[in-house]
C-alpha cells in the first residue's frame, strides 16, 4: 500500500483576518487575481508562509491549495521557510555589484556569523542575496524585513547587524534605518513619519495586508 | 460551418475550417508533426515546441509552433525543411537534457512519444555532459498514480487536464524556474476520480499508475478494443492482456461517448476479473446446509428438478427473476427468454428497485443523445451526482458548460461535483423535491435565475433519482415539464452497466425484447418465436422480494445481481432471500445475496464473454473477449439454455453470435445492429431508434417531511462502494469513503458532535455507526449517509433517520 502523508493540524485565520482577506478579494474583479496580495496577508499573519497560509489563500479565492503553492513557490520573496526575525535582504544585481554589493554581502555575512541562505541558530537573523530589488539609483541597497535601505557600505552593513542584535527594534521602519545607516539616496524618499509606521511588515502596508501601526499586529 | 480556408502544406493545397490549429489541419491531411504537449481534447498552450514549423510572412520566413498557430487563408507552411528539422533536433536535445533516459527500466518504454520522437526526429547525440535535475523518484501523488519529476518533460497534460477536463486541479507546476517540478500541495494528494487519465495522456513516463507499474512490457500486451460496463455510458475501451491476465484498461477517442477518457473506476476496476475468490465450480447446497463444489450435470439437475416441481406445483408465476444489468444483451435476452418461455412468468427486473420506470428509461419522446450537450443552449441536471455515478457524462456536462458555454442548472440534495460550473445550483432537502419542482415551475422567487437559465434552448435535462428515499415519480413529473421548455430533450438516468441493454431485451415486468409492450402486434410476433407468452402481469424487484417475503413467489433465479447489497432496502432483500424456497443464482462470486442461494453458477464476465450492450443513449456497442473464464465458467446464456432444456424447454441458443441475430430478427429497433459491422465500421456503436413513444406524465409528487424528532435522509451511492466489483478489485477497494454520516454544521452544533465523532443514524428498517463529516452544502435538518460501504448494513429507502449520539 502506497503511504500517502495525510493531512497536517489544520490551524484556521482568526475571524478578523478573514475579513480582511474578503476584503481585498472584493478589490479584484476575479477573486483568483487577489492571490498574491493574500500571500502577503498569510506571511504577516503566521511570519512565513506555511501549508496552513496557503490553505486559507485558496479557500478564500476559490483554487485549491495545489494551485496557489504553483505561484507561491514561484517567487523567492515568499517565505515558505521561518525566516528569523530580522531578513537582510542584499541585493547582488548588476548596479549594486558595480558598486560593491558582493563586499556589503560578505561583511553582512561576517559580522553575523550568516551565510547568505540561512538563519542563525537563535532566529533573530537571515541573510540572503536578491536580485534586482529596483532601488539601482541608490545602489548598493539591502533590505530589511523588506524595509529599504540605499548606499550601504561595509562599514555600515556591520553596523546595522550589531544594532540588529542588540537594540532588536520592535518594528523595522525603513527611514529609521537609512537615517542610521544608509548613504547616498536615490530620491528624497520625504521625510520620516514614526506614527504611520506598520509592523512587523511595513511593506506590505500599501497591499492592504497590514491593518493597523506597529504593535496591532503582536500576539 | 464558416468558409473553408486553403493552406498549403509542403506544397500540397488543402482546405481547412479557419481558426482550426495547424498542427490539426495537418493531420487531417497526413501529415504529422511530433508534439509532447498538443492534445486534441485540450486547449493549447505551446508548452514543449516540438511542434515547430515554417511559415511563410511578408517579411520571410517564421518559426512558429503548429500547435498555437490557427490557419489563415493563403498560408504556405513547410514542416520538413532543414531549418525546421534543426528546430525539432535542437528542440529533443533539450527536452533530453534533464530525461534521465532510464527507458530500460521505465513502463513507459516501448509506447513512449519522447522515445518514438527522438527516434524519428531527434539528434541522435547529446552535448550534455553536466549533471541533471535530480529529484527523488518515484513518489506517490495519490494511492493510484506515482510521479518520477526526473522523467518528465513539463508538456503540461497533466495539469491542465485536471484543471480544463475533470476540474479538480490537485496537481500544478511547483517551485516555477530550474527545480520546476509537477507535485500536488504537500498534504492534498492526487485524489481525483480520473487521475488515470493523467497517466495515459503523459507523453513519458513520469506518470504511472500503480496497478499496472511493472506489470508488463507494452509489446508483450494483446489487446482488444471493448466497451466499459461499470456505468451506463458505453465508455470505449482498449482492455489489455498479457499471458491470459488482463492488465491494463485505456480509454478509447469515441466521438459520441468518452472522448477519450475515463473514470479511474472504469479504467482499474477490472481487478476483480482475476480475484482469487471468482467461482471456479458450480456449488449446490447439501444436507448440512452448505454449499458446496459439486459438476455441472448435478447442479443443473438439482436446479432444473427444483425449479420444474415449483413450476408444476404453483405454475411459473411462483418463480421471478432479478438480475441481468451486468451481462450483455445478448446474456439479458436469454434470460428474458428463458423466463417467458421455458418458466413462464412475467416477473422479472433488471433494476434493484433504485432506478426509474422502465417505460420512461427506454421509452420516452425526445430522448436525448449524450451529444446533445454539445449544442445545449442550457442543462437541466436532477438526479445522482454525475461525478459520483455518470463520471464520463460529468466529463461531458463540464465541458459542455466550461468550455462551449452552456447554461447550466443543478438541483441536488447536497454540493456535487459540478457546482463550481452552475450557473444556479439549488440545494434542497430530501422528500421535498415536488415542491423544489413547483417552485421550479413557477419560476419565482430563487428559481426565477433557474428559469432564466433554462430559457435558452436547446434545453438538456438529465433527470433521475437523487438519493434513495425520493420517489422515481420525482424525476417523471421533472420530465413531464421540461417538455414545455424550448426544444427540450431529456436523458433518463439509470447507472447499471447494460441497464438499458437489459430493458431492450426485455428485463423488466411490461416490456419484451426491443422495447415491444405486452400485449401489441410486436409482442403476437414474439409469441410466434418464443411460444405463448404468460398471461399474467409481472411483478418488479420490490414487488418480487415481497412475494419471495410472504411467500407468494417461490422461487427466485438471480443473474449477475446482489439484491441484499444493492437494493436499497437491503433488509426487505436478507428477508426475501432468508423466506424463498429456492434461489438459484448464476454469479461470478458468492455475494451477500448468492451466498444464500440453493444452487450457484459460475458465469464468465467482463472480458471473457463477446456481445453487445446498449448504452444510456440507445447506442449499442461491442463487448469483446480477452480472457478465458477461471475455472468451469460459462457465459450466462449457455448456463440458461442448459437450465432450460432440464425443464423440458429448448430455447434455441447456439451461440451468443446467434442469440444476436435471432434479437436482430424479432426486435424491430435492433435490426440495425451487426457484430462485424460494431467490429469494423461502426466502432462508435449505432444508436437504436424507435422509442416507445412514452410521454411521462406529470403528477402531483407529495413533499414528505421527517417526523419529529428526525432527520431527512440523503441515502446515495458513491464512486467507490462495498459492490462486489470494488470489494474485489484491490487497488479500488481501500477508496471507498467507508460509512459516514454528513452533517450541516449546525446540525453537528446541536448534537454536540464534531468531524470525526461517532453517531447512530437509525431508520425503521436498519441502523448504521458512522463517522461524523462537517458538510456546509447540505440544507440544516439533513443528513447525508452513502450507500453501501465495507460494513454498513442498509438504511432502507426511507426518507427520515434519527441521529444520535
Ligand atoms: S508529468 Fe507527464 S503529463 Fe505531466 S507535465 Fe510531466 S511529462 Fe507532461
Ligand atoms: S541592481 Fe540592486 S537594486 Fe537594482
Ligand atoms: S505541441 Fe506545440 S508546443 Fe508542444
Amino acid at each position: 500500500m502506497v503511504e500517502i502523508r495525510s493531512p497536517s493540524v489544520r490551524r484556521g485565520w482568526s475571524e478578523s483576518v478573514r475579513a480582511r482577506a474578503s476584503e481585498i478579494v472584493k478589490q479584484y474583479p476575479e477573486p483568483r487575481s487577489a492571490v498574491m496580495p493574500l500571500l502577503y496577508l498569510a506571511m504577516a499573519e503566521e511570519g512565513y508562509l506555511t501549508d496552513n497560509g496557503m490553505r486559507e489563500v485558496a479557500g478564500a479565492v476559490g483554487l485549491t491549495p495545489a494551485q496557489v503553492r504553483a505561484v507561491a513557490s514561484f517567487y523567492t520573496m515568499y517565505k515558505r521557510e521561518n525566516p528569523g526575525r530580522y531578513l537582510i535582504s542584499c541585493c547582488t544585481s548588476i548596479s549594486c555589484m558595480l558598486l560593491g554589493s558582493d563586499e556589503v554581502l560578505r561583511a553582512i555575512e561576517d559580522e553575523s556569523d550568516v551565510t547568505a541562505g540561512e538563519t542563525d541558530p537563535a532566529e533573530l537573523i537571515s541573510v540572503e542575496h536578491v536580485e534586482c530589488i529596483g532601488a539601482c539609483g541608490g545602489a548598493p541597497a539591502v533590505t530589511v524585513n523588506y524595509e529599504l535601505i540605499e548606499g550601504m557600505t561595509t562599514e555600515k552593513a556591520r553596523e546595522l547587524v550589531r544594532w540588529l542584535r542588540t537594540a532588536r527594534p520592535e518594528a523595522i521602519v525603513g527611514a529609521e534605518c537609512q537615517e542610521l545607516f544608509g548613504g547616498r539616496r536615490s530620491f528624497d524618499w520625504g521625510a520620516f513619519d514614526r506614527d504611520s509606521a506598520l509592523g512587523p511588515y511595513p511593506a506590505f502596508g500599501p497591499l492592504g495586508t497590514v491593518s493597523g501601526p506597529a504593535g496591532d499586529q503582536e500576539g | 460551418m464558416t468558409e473553408p480556408v486553403t493552406v498549403t502544406i509542403n506544397r500540397r493545397e488543402v482546405s481547412a475550417q479557419p481558426g482550426e490549429m495547424l498542427i490539426k489541419t495537418a493531420q487531417d491531411n497526413g501529415v504529422y508533426i511530433p508534439r509532447f504537449c498538443w492534445h486534441p481534447r485540450m486547449n493549447p498552450v505551446g508548452m514543449c515546441r516540438m511542434c515547430l514549423v515554417e511559415i511563410e510572412t511578408p517579411r520571410g520566413p517564421l518559426m512558429v509552433t503548429s500547435c498555437t498557430t490557427p490557419v489563415s487563408d493563403g498560408m504556405t507552411v513547410d514542416t520538413t525543411n532543414p531549418s525546421v528539422k534543426k528546430a525539432q533536433e535542437g528542440v529533443l536535445e533539450f527536452l533530453l537534457i534533464n530525461h534521465p533516459l532510464d527507458c530500460p527500466v521505465c513502463d513507459r518504454a516501448g509506447e513512449c512519444p519522447l522515445q518514438d520522437q527522438t527516434m524519428a526526429y531527434g539528434p541522435g547525440e547529446s552535448r550534455f555532459v553536466e549533471e541533471k535535475r535530480h529529484f527523488e523518484k518515484p513518489i506517490p501523488i495519490s494511492e493510484l498514480v506515482m510521479l518520477d519529476r526526473e522523467r518528465c518533460i513539463l508538456c503540461a497534460r497533466c495539469t491542465r487536464f485536471s484543471e480544463e477536463i475533470s476540474g479538480d486541479p490537485l496537481i500544478e507546476f511547483q517551485e516555477r524556474g530550474n527545480y520546476t517540478e509537477v507535485n500536488t500541495f504537500p498534504d492534498e494528494p492526487f485524489r481525483s476520480y480520473f487521475s488515470g487519465n493523467t497517466v495515459q495522456i503523459c507523453p513519458v513516463g513520469a506518470l504511472t499508475a500503480t496497478p499496472y507499474r511493472f506489470r508488463a512490457r507494452p509489446w508483450d500486451l494483446t489487446f482488444v478494443v471493448s466497451t466499459c460496463q461499470h456505468c451506463s455510458s458505453g465508455d470505449r475501451i482498449n482492455l489489455q492482456s498479457s499471458q491470459n491476465r488482463l492488465l491494463r484498461i485505456l480509454g478509447l477517442d469515441s466521438e459520441p461517448t468518452n472522448q477519450g477518457w475515463l473514470s479511474d473506476k472504469c479504467r482499474f476496476g477490472f481487478e476483480y476479473v482475476a480475484s482469487p475468490a471468482r467461482l471456479t465450480s458450480p456449488m449446490v447446497r447439501d444436507e448440512e446446509g452448505e454449499l458446496r463444489e459439486a459438476s455441472w450435470g448435478e447442479a443443473l439437475d438439482y436446479a432444473g428438478g427444483a425449479l420444474g416441481e415449483v413450476i408444476s406445483r404453483s405454475g411459473g408465476r411462483a418463480v421471478a427473476g432479478l438480475g441481468g444489468a451486468r451481462g450483455t444483451n445478448e446474456d439479458a435476452y436469454a434470460f428474458s427468454k428463458f423466463l417467458r418461455s421455458a418458466v413462464g412468468t412475467n416477473s422479472v427486473d433488471c433494476q434493484m428497485d433504485d432506478g426509474l420506470d422502465p417505460r420512461l428509461l427506454s421509452g420516452i419522446v425526445d430522448r436525448a443523445r449524450i451529444a446533445d450537450l454539445e449544442g445545449a443552449g442550457s442543462i437541466l441536471v436532477w438526479g445522482p451526482d454525475l461525478k459520483e455515478e455518470h463520471p464520463t457524462l460529468y466529463l461531458r456536462v463540464r465541458r459542455a458548460a466550461q468550455e462551449l458555454g452552456a447554461g447550466l442548472v443543478v438541483i441536488h440534495p447536497r454540493g456535487t461535483g459540478l457546482d463550481d460550473r452552475a450557473s444556479v445550483k439549488v440545494t434542497y432537502q430530501p422528500g421535498r423535491g415536488g415542491e423544489v419542482l413547483s417552485e421550479l415551475m413557477d419560476g419565482n422567487g430563487r428559481m426565477a435565475e433557474a428559469r432564466e437559465v433554462l430559457s435558452n434552448g436547446p434545453v438538456v435535462a438529465l433527470l433521475g433519482r437523487p438519493g434513495y428515499g425520493e420517489s422515481p415519480d420525482l424525476a417523471e413529473a421533472t420530465a413531464a415539464f421540461v417538455r414545455s421548455l424550448p426544444d427540450a430533450t431529456i436523458l433518463p438516468l439509470a447507472r447499471r452497466g447494460n441497464v438499458f441493454g437489459a430493458l431492450d431485451m426485455g428485463l423488466s415486468p411490461a416490456l419484451l425484447p426491443g422495447r415491444a409492450q405486452r400485449g401489441t402486434l410486436a409482442a403476437q410476433m414474439l409469441a410466434d418465436r418464443w411460444g405463448e407468452l404468460p398471461a399474467a402481469s409481472g411483478r418488479d424487484c420490490r414487488r418480487i422480494l415481497e412475494g419471495l417475503e410472504s411467500g407468494d413467489i417461490e422461487a427466485l433465479v438471480l443473474v449477475g445481481a446482489d439484491p441484499v447489497r444493492d437494493v436499497p432496502d437491503g433488509g426487505l432483500a436478507r428477508r426475501a432471500f432468508e423466506n424463498a424456497g429456492l434461489v438459484v443464482a448464476i454469479d461470478q462470486f458468492l455475494t451477500d445475496s448468492s451466498r444464500m442461494a440453493d444452487v450457484v453458477f459460475p458465469a464468465m464476465g467482463f472480458s471473457e464473454v463477446e456481445g453487445t450492450v446498449t448504452n444510456i443513449e440507445g447506442r449499442v456497442l461491442k463487448v469483446n473477449r480477452l480472457t478465458p473464464g477461471p475455472g468451469q465458467s460459462r457465459p450466462d446464456w449457455a448456463i440458461l439454455s442448459d437450465l432450460a432444456a432440464r425443464l423440458g424447454v429448448d430455447l434455441g441458443l447456439v451461440s451468443a453470435q446467434q442469440i444476436s441475430q435471432e434479437v436482430e430478427e424479432l426486435a424491430d429497433i435492433y435490426r440495425s445492429v451487426n457484430w462485424e459491422r460494431l467490429d469494423w465500421e461502426d466502432r462508435d456503436g449505432v444508436v437504436v431508434g424507435g422509442d416507445l413513444g412514452y410521454v411521462p406524465v406529470f403528477s402531483q409528487v407529495t413533499s414528505v417531511s421527517p417526523r419529529s424528532g428526525e432527520m431527512a435522509l440523503h441515502y446515495a451511492r458513491t464512486m467507490y462502494d462495498d459492490g462486489v466489483m470494488m470489494r474485489e478489485s484491490p487497488s479500488l477497494r481501500p477508496l471507498a469513503p467507508g460509512s459516514a454520516a454528513h452533517l450541516h454544521p449546525s446540525d453537528a452544533a446541536r448534537l454536540g458532535v464534531g468531524e470525526g465523532d461517532s453517531v447512530d443514524v437509525t431508520s425503521v428498517s436498519g441502523s448504521l455507526q458512522a463517522g461524523v463529516v462537517i458538510d456546509p452544502t447540505l440544507e440544516p435538518g439533513v443528513v447525508y449517509v452513502p450507500f453501501n460501504q465495507p460494513d454498513t448494513p442498509s438504511l432502507g429507502s426511507v426518507l427520515g433517520v434519527k441521529v444520535s449520539r
